[in-house]
């Protein structure tokens, strides 16, 4: 009964534009809570990209960060915050890919270490497995444009019309892109399969 | 490896990847800067109301010493009174002093007010035949109602606009046609505030 009469807290019940103006007026659990609501796609969308987990941080707090003092940017009519958010987060990522142009190509050394991992031992590891670590290392080969894409339609499961605001392209571009992607990522992987069972054991 | 296998594989590796949180860290500093904003922006929205309500003041009080300057003026046509501190500020005319207070030589209508208020002395409100009328009233006739009272030491003279029926509260008679209409009246008023004279200027 007790359990029932107690309140849950008000950040749960707010929407994204009431956290907003409480963070505005200087509330620092409404800005706490819109971190937890939507720090994890900011960032995970920012590591994938990146590559980098002090980069996708510094970028996640500089995307939450403009929250606050890009106020008048956030038009709520216009698209959820999540979707600004992660706009706003790939416009400072292309900025930061843009001083390392030799990041766009070559980051994820980790991802690339476990693939020949798993062409050094595949048969003590579950084909799924196998697949999964391909895939991840087969995105990392991708070119950011397209990356993008399948990070936000397939790893993140937004619409298109979603990941379409974010890109601030028309919706047939993210469906082409997402088709170019996966063929891409077909070719790629085919070639590490055909690869792996051809090596001799 | 076929679309159905890549979109398998792309799920799982969905699920993982949204296992993937925010680092906790971010939070403390996001809050800070929140609760910052707090402070930063609350000498504005302080300074800001009480701006607007030192102004809202200041309206207020030009406004009110505008009607009040405004109520003066037109008021100041109309009467001017004096008492015996101020009574050179508000009259023209000098003070005058009675001769049998003060023997100083005073001005020829201070002597005349005097003299006349000796001469009507014996006037009294209930011999209304005798009272002046406004007609008589060209020079200052003493007011039937202080014919009691004490010599007047000291006099002022006080010129008032008044219409004909007042004068009927200081013991004089006024003709019908006269009642309603508006005279300029000169008072001769006593140290103690008291008039004791009074004289129809026009």
């Amino acid at each position: 009964m007790f359990e029932r009469l107690r309140r849950k807290p008000p950040e749960s019940e707010s929407t994204d534009e009431e956290l907003h103006r409480s963070a505005l007026a200087g509330c620092g659990e409404a800005m706490a809570a819109l971190y937890k609501r939507h720090g994890g796609l900011v960032y995970r969308f920012t590591l994938r990209m990146s590559g980098n987990p002090s980069v996708a941080e510094e970028i996640t707090q500089e995307v939450f960060l403009a929250l606050l003092t890009q106020i008048d940017r956030f038009d709520a009519t216009r698209g959820s915050l999540s979707t600004w958010l992660c706009g706003i987060a790939r416009r400072k990522l292309w900025k930061h890919l843009e001083h390392r142009k030799d990041a766009l190509f070559d980051f994820d050394g980790d991802a690339a270490a476990e693939l020949r991992c798993t062409k050094d031992g595949p048969a003590e590891l579950l084909l799924r497995q196998e697949a999964v670590f391909a895939v991840r290392a087969g995105m990392d080969e991708l070119p950011p444009l397209l990356r993008e894409v399948v990070i936000l339609c397939a790893l993140e499961e937004m619409s298109y019309e979603q990941v379409a605001r974010i890109l601030a392209v028309p919706v047939g571009t993210v469906r082409s892109r997402l088709h170019r992607a996966k063929a891409r990522l077909a070719g790629l992987l085919g070639a590490e399969m055909a690869d792996t069972e051809g090596e001799p054991r | 490896m076929t679309d159905e296998q890549l979109d398998e594989v792309l799920e799982e590796l969905g699920r993982e990847h949204r296992a993937i949180s925010a680092p906790d860290s971010l939070q403390r500093v996001l809050y800070t800067a929140a609760e910052s904003r707090k402070s930063a922006s609350g000498k504005p929205r302080l300074q800001f109301p009480l701006a607007w309500v030192a102004v809202a003041i200041l309206l207020v009080v030009v406004t009110v010493a505008g009607a009040i300057w405004r109520s003066i003026q037109t008021h100041q046509p109309q009467t001017q009174q004096a008492h015996s501190g101020p009574a050179p500020k508000v009259s023209p005319r000098p003070r005058q002093s009675s001769p049998v207070a003060t023997p100083r030589s005073v001005g020829p209508k201070a002597e005349r007010v005097r003299a006349a208020v000796k001469a009507r002395a014996p006037l009294r409100p209930s011999s209304p035949p005798d009272a002046p009328t406004p007609s008589s009233l060209d020079t200052f006739v003493p007011l039937p109602a202080s014919e009691r009272l004490p010599t007047a030491a000291e006099l002022s003279i006080v010129r008032i606009r008044l219409r004909g029926s007042d004068l009927q509260q200081y013991g004089l008679q006024t003709p019908a046609d006269a009642l309603a209409q508006t005279m300029l009246a000169e008072f001769a008023v006593g140290e103690d505030g008291l008039p004791r004279a009074i004289r129809i200027v026009r």
